[in-house]
């Protein structure tokens, strides 16, 4: 199955180790992913503070517009990206008046988007098309012993508002494709809580806050590792878990990686094509004894 | 616990719920009916002014200072716990984009409203956004005020140095970015004229 890709701009640049990572499972398992010609940035939920909804939005649906014509279902990695373009193309469908409005502006550029688009996160293409079998029959390295907390994030499974490809306060398809790779999903309460977002610069203490929650949830399960679809949530839980530890006393060590870096190793990809020089913390701790300095 | 804070003497202005259905998602506040789980829901309920459900409660009744003084919207991250959680089915999260949209309008100088702000123009200068450049503009119109601050987070931004997560070089700009701006000025003006007699 052919998809048009979003790649968005957080997996270009703090988010490399994602695109780097998704390109290499892409390959591995015969995804026929085409990037959007030209796409724009979707505006994330952060504009909408600056601009309000309608113009937000309208820029995201640029994308949708850019893509209708290959007809192929859209695959987003990125748990923002995802939450705009699936929302603006879900609220197109249920309100006409907000359609002929977005029209009305793509229309200021000649465009237009007639709805005919799915937009799909990447969790839900690969236990939904993909399949967890081909996943399994794809793991060369079984990841077992390993524990690992599935970090889906708030915008990942909440984009629609309502029940997605997962639920929208427990969600379980990452668990599942974790477990097909052979490791132990362990519980984990948050799962799909915020991890403080992009409050990095102006509320800090709130990623403190938020973002040691998760941590802590994931050690008490056991975890040796957290995985994520979601640019903003590794940000938070890798980049600043120094910090963290810095400023609340924890110690932890847990390393976070994408959901298709872990795949990559179970998939025996070579480790430099996972984009691992990009993890802040080490992930080689806990992954030695499966290949991963 | 509950992050309200009492005041001695509310000043109502009882024209202000009106005005506030004007804004964009403003109407959905007064379908509010108090039961309060947004209020434990939120993340970041203990730092707010006051809950949404309170804040809900001042439009309602036009306590217009305090609303639009409440950090309550600016704390807000979109994770949207609240929304799928409202017994009422109310977009809160949409609500809370209204309304700091509307004060956008009157200030950018600091906070969340800055950085929307600088983020926002930044995807527009070259259709995507270049996060390092962004992290600087910020910087620079909180002026020197805010070195004290930045600087406790060197530590963070030399680990994303060294992981190289912060690209040296912008991103290219896209081919489409007179239509990029054209598509958001028809929109911006598309909103303007249906929320013409907001706050
Ligand atoms: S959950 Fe909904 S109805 Fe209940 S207080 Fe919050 S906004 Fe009002
Ligand atoms: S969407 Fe905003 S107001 Fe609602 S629970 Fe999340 S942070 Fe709180």
């Amino acid at each position: 199955m052919a998809y048009s890709f979003y790649p968005g701009c957080s997996m270009e640049a703090t988010g490399k180790a994602y695109l780097v990572s998704f390109e290499a499972v892409e390959k591995a398992l015969e995804l026929d992913a085409h990037e959007i010609p030209d796409w724009n940035c979707c505006g994330a939920t952060v504009s909408a503070n600056y601009v309000g909804d309608l113009p937000q939005l309208a820029i995201a649906a640029r994308n949708l517009a850019l893509a209708e014509s290959a007809g192929h279902d859209v695959l987003v990695g990125c748990s923002s990206c995802y939450l705009n373009l699936a929302w603006v193309n879900e609220r197109m469908k249920l309100e006409p008046e907000f359609a002929a409005q977005i029209n009305e502006a793509l229309g200021a550029a000649n465009m237009q988007y007639n709805m005919t688009l799915n937009v799909r996160q990447l969790i839900d293409v690969l236990v939904n098309d993909i399949g967890l079998d081909k996943i399994k029959a794809r793991t060369i390295k079984p990841l077992t012993g390993l524990k690992v907390a599935c970090y889906s994030g708030c915008q990942t499974v909440r984009a629609l508002r309502r029940r997605d490809f997962d639920d929208v306060e427990y969600p379980q398809m990452m668990d599942k494709v974790v477990e097909a790779l052979g490791a132990r999903a362990v519980p984990f309460p948050m799962a799909a809580r915020c991890c403080g977002g992009s409050q990095q610069f102006t509320k800090v203490d709130m990623i403190y806050h938020c973002t040691g929650k998760v941590l802590e949830s994931a050690a008490q399960a056991g975890a040796d590792i957290i995985v994520t679809p979601c640019p903003m949530c590794h940000m938070n839980t890798d980049v600043y878990q120094k910090k963290i530890n810095k400023v609340t006393g924890t110690k932890y060590d847990m390393p976070v990686l994408f959901i298709t870096q872990l795949m990559g190793v179970a998939f025996d990809l070579k480790p430099k094509d996972l984009g691992f020089s990009y993890n802040i913390v080490a992930p080689g701790s806990k992954l030695a004894a499966y290949g991963v300095k | 616990m509950s992050a309200d804070k009492e005041q001695a003497t509310p000043k109502y202005e009882p024209a202000f719920h009106r005005e506030f259905r004007a804004i964009e998602n403003g109407a959905y506040a007064s379908q509010c009916m108090q039961c309060g789980l947004c209020a434990v829901t939120c993340p970041a309920r203990e730092l707010m002014d006051y809950t949404p459900r309170r804040l809900f409660k001042m439009i309602h009744a036009g306590e217009k200072e305090k609303v639009m003084n409440a950090n309550t919207p600016w704390l807000c991250t979109s994770c949207y716990l609240c929304t799928v959680r409202c017994p009422r089915g109310i977009p809160i999260v949409d609500v809370m984009h209204g309304l700091k949209h509307e004060l956008a309008k009157k200030s950018c100088k600091s906070g969340v409203a800055l950085l929307s702000k600088v983020f926002f123009q930044s995807a527009m200068k070259r259709g995507r956004v270049y996060e390092a450049a962004m992290t600087n503009s910020f910087y620079m119109k909180l002026g020197p005020g805010s070195i004290p601050d930045a600087m406790k987070q060197q530590d963070v931004g030399l680990d994303m140095i060294k992981h190289k997560r912060l690209p040296l070089f912008p991103p290219k700009k896209i081919k489409g970015l007179k239509d990029l701006k054209k598509i958001y000025e028809k929109a911006a003006a598309i909103q303007k004229e249906a929320h013409k007699d907001g706050v």
